[in-house]
């Protein structure tokens, strides 16, 4: 199961490589893949979740990818599923910060 | 007959201004300091580190707010607030009255208008909050260097 999770996590890292070269700027095309998982809700607040899941990194309160997918999970919808949440990790590393990438591979071992 | 009647409810509807119930600038259980907030036993510390997860967007608000204020006046609010919390129920529900009735009663608000905001100003955060500040750490000074 967790497995699975952080393989949609690294799935949601991947869209990159494939994306347009179109940027608008960087909280539209967050939110414009957010859509692609069926999380919506304000741009602005899921970019502002994002930055703190990444200041919460940055700071080591979160230590670890399946802390950072529970921060996550707590601050969207109510009926939104686990595989969201990890999605929305996915995005928010490849988006925000890049240089968090290796806590997915770490918890994939 | 009617006229009467007429007399009797505009001498009444007279008489409800000459001794009105509770003055309306008055606090109450909830207000302006939400009942959960009066009513907590989790310290400073564990309830910021519990809205820091509750309520992401607003704590980081709070102490950006509060990072860019002087250095006395960030004591200031950080001495006022433990302070608050050392108070207990009754205390604090004297204190939420004090404010109410009386603009000038809390000196920080004058260097800070939003010094406690993230302590008084919303219910819903404050219900999240106290809702789960008993799991954190009693003392954690790292909330305030976020």
């Amino acid at each position: 199961m967790k497995r699975a999770m952080i393989g949609l996590a690294l799935a949601a890292a991947a869209v990159v490589v494939g994306a347009a070269p179109a940027h608008a700027d960087v909280d539209t095309d967050f939110a414009n893949e957010l859509h692609t998982y069926g999380i919506y809700g304000q741009k602005d607040y899921n970019a502002w979740i994002a930055k703190l899941t990444c200041k919460r990194l940055d700071k080591g309160l979160d230590t670890d990818a399946n802390k950072s997918a529970q921060f996550i999970h707590m601050q969207l919808v109510k009926d939104s599923t686990t595989d969201q949440a990890w999605q929305f990790l996915g995005a928010t590393l490849r988006n925000y910060c890049p240089d968090k990438m290796s806590i997915l591979e770490q918890a994939a071992r | 007959m009617l006229r009467k009647a007429s007399i009797a409810v505009a001498a009444l509807s007279c008489a409800a201004v000459v001794f009105p119930g509770v003055a309306s600038a008055d606090a109450t259980d909830d207000y302006p300091i939400p009942n959960r907030m009066l009513k907590t036993t989790c310290t400073v510390d564990q309830y910021m580190a519990a809205v820091r997860d509750t309520d992401p967007v607003y704590y980081e608000r709070y102490m950006t707010d509060y990072k860019n204020r002087p250095v006395d006046v960030q004591n200031g609010a950080r001495d006022r607030i433990y302070w608050f919390f050392s108070l207990n129920y009754a205390g604090r529900r004297q204190y939420s009255e004090d404010t109410a009735t009386n603009v000038y009663y809390e000196f920080m608000a004058t260097r800070w208008g939003n010094w406690a905001k993230l302590f008084f100003n919303n219910k819903g955060v404050v219900a999240h909050g106290t809702d789960v500040c008993m799991n954190y750490p009693v003392s954690d000074p790292a909330v305030w260097t976020w």
